[in-house]
């Protein structure tokens, strides 16, 4: 809710595409370009951050992350949505909603998996993608966790290998598809 | 390519004058060229719609809305069984049973651990004999679903896999992991699957992406009995929501383990909750049980485990604890 102002008038937002294949980077941009909004080629003040994430998501889906990067906040869209609904949906989570598609096939009836012990975060490496969820860069997170740069690089490079990600607004839409299906209440 | 009669064909010494109703089939198939009236196709196919007639009486329609229902297996005269996923949170349901006539159900407990749910029929109907089997990999396997009409749908296929007990993501034992070679419409989920002897696997549901699973007759006959006492099955609840990480370097070697659960966040006055876990804290174990995988950790909360107290190993900035909480039962909703 921290910055519903812009959303609110009917000014086309910035969102910046987060796709490392150029194919995917194409369409996303066509696609964000026929919903009405601009495509921008930085994450630094992008509205909103649109990935579309393949695994382990059990079909295709747009992750739409809010500015400040809150992982729980994030919308999630059928990859096949139309224009319409990639309007509607950009615009309410760069206004502070959350953002869900009902017709994602249910999930079924799933085993409790646990994932590759190589590819679990450290809390140091969470705190380091938190970080970059607020968009901050390698130097600011340095500052902020007070550790040195070459530390915070080297944290970066081992979050991305682990999440297959090669962009950090790819590393965001993994984690937060990651987050979504494996926090378990016990 | 030319067909040879059978009749000019030698016979092959083991069916020559044998009585063995075995190799009647033999037989048949052998001179089916000269008798087409007795073929092996059709002799199937009259086999499979007798089945699929009898299997009438097992299923029932449960309404969802005008134009969806799930299907209902009859358990017991008044008994539904059905795949909790596929049901709204609703008390009460009208069901079509067996031959067309409406009825309402009501929902008398589920258990989204094991993804079965109970209802119990207004009236009690002719009550079916449903016999319980094993499923083995790579038998055929039949699969019924109600039509909403009264009838039954049918599906046919094998088998694929028939593995070893596993847990849902639910935290509910499954008894086999069982998975059928076969396509089901939505309508079709909560149906029994039958092997050719017409044995009960057990009742059809959905796996992640539209795999079809079979709930284990063993499963269902475990959980029905304490729905219908309790209407819930009662699991252990510590009331925090864990996400796998990586312990850190330093503390590998003290933890001596390479994985924790971090608490994400906590359930308002839950145990967990009031005996001081915060959000961030690493969970390593519990009553000296390494819990570094959820596995570990939801064979520790069984009904069994209400009310017993659970020393918890933690990872709490940069230091190992141990914090003592009291397990209570899952609440429900």
């Amino acid at each position: 809710m921290s910055n519903p102002a812009p959303a609110l008038s009917a000014r086309s937002l910035r969102v910046f595409i987060a796709a490392s294949d150029p194919r995917i980077r194409t369409n996303l941009r066509a696609f964000v370009l026929e919903a009405g909004h601009h495509a921008v080629d930085s994450a630094d003040g992008a509205d909103i951050v649109l990935s579309l994430v393949r695994n382990p998501a059990p079909e295709d889906r747009l992750i739409l992350i809010p500015p400040g990067g809150d992982l729980g906040q994030a919308g999630s869209l059928a990859a096949d949505a139309t224009s319409a609904q990639l309007d509607a949906a950009l615009r309410a989570v760069a206004a502070g909603l959350l953002v869900r598609s009902p017709q994602l096939t249910p999930p079924g009836f799933a085993a409790l998996v646990d994932s590759a012990p190589e590819t679990l975060l450290t809390p140091r490496e969470i705190e380091v993608l938190k970080c970059i969820g607020e968009g901050l860069t390698n130097k600011l997170i340095a500052r902020r966790l007070n550790i040195s740069l070459h530390t915070v690089k080297f944290h970066v490079e081992s979050l991305f290998r682990k999440l297959g990600a090669t962009t950090r607004a790819q590393a965001l839409a993994i984690s937060f598809e990651r987050y979504r299906l494996g926090t378990i209440e016990f | 390519m030319t067909v040879t009669p059978g009749a000019q064909r030698a016979h092959p010494g083991f069916l020559a004058g044998s009585p063995d109703p075995r190799n009647l089939l033999i037989w048949r198939l052998y001179f089916s060229v000269d008798e087409p009236m007795v073929d092996v196709l059709t002799e199937l196919s009259n086999h499979l719609s007798a089945r699929a007639a009898s299997a009438q009486a097992l299923v029932a329609a449960i309404k969802l809305a005008d134009d969806f229902h799930a299907t209902g297996t009859l358990w017991g005269a008044d008994i539904l069984v059905a795949s909790e996923q596929s049901l709204p949170r609703r008390e009460e349901f009208p069901v079509i049973a067996p031959g067309g006539a409406s009825f309402n159900a009501s929902v008398v407990g589920r258990d989204r651990g094991t993804n079965v749910a109970v209802l119990r029929l207004a009236e009690p109907l002719s009550s079916p004999v449903i016999v319980q089997g094993e499923a083995k990999a790579g038998t055929l396997a039949l699969a019924y679903g109600a039509d909403g009409a009264g009838g039954a749908t049918a599906r046919m296929g094998i088998v694929n896999l028939a593995g070893p007990e596993w847990l849902s993501s639910a935290g509910g034992r499954i008894d086999k992991r069982i998975v059928l070679d076969i396509r089901l419409s939505a309508g079709e989920e909560g149906g029994p699957a039958l092997d050719v002897a017409g044995v009960c696997l057990g009742i059809t549901t959905f796996g992640p992406r539209g795999q079809v699973l079979v709930i284990p007759a063993a499963t269902v006959a475990r959980i029905v009995p304490a729905l219908l006492r309790d209407g819930r099955v009662a699991r252990g609840w510590l009331g925090f929501a864990l996400q796998p990480v990586a312990v850190p370097d330093a503390l590998r070697e003290e933890a001596g383990q390479a994985s924790g659960l971090m608490v994400m966040s906590l359930a308002e006055d839950g145990p967990a909750a009031r005996a001081g876990i915060i959000a961030g804290d690493i969970v390593l174990g519990m009553n000296d049980v390494p819990a570094g995988r959820f596995r570990a950790l939801a064979r520790q909360l069984g009904t069994e485990s209400i009310g017993s107290k659970a020393a918890l190993r933690v990872i709490r900035g940069g230091i190992i604890l141990s914090i003592e909480a009291t397990v209570e039962a899952r609440r429900p909703g």
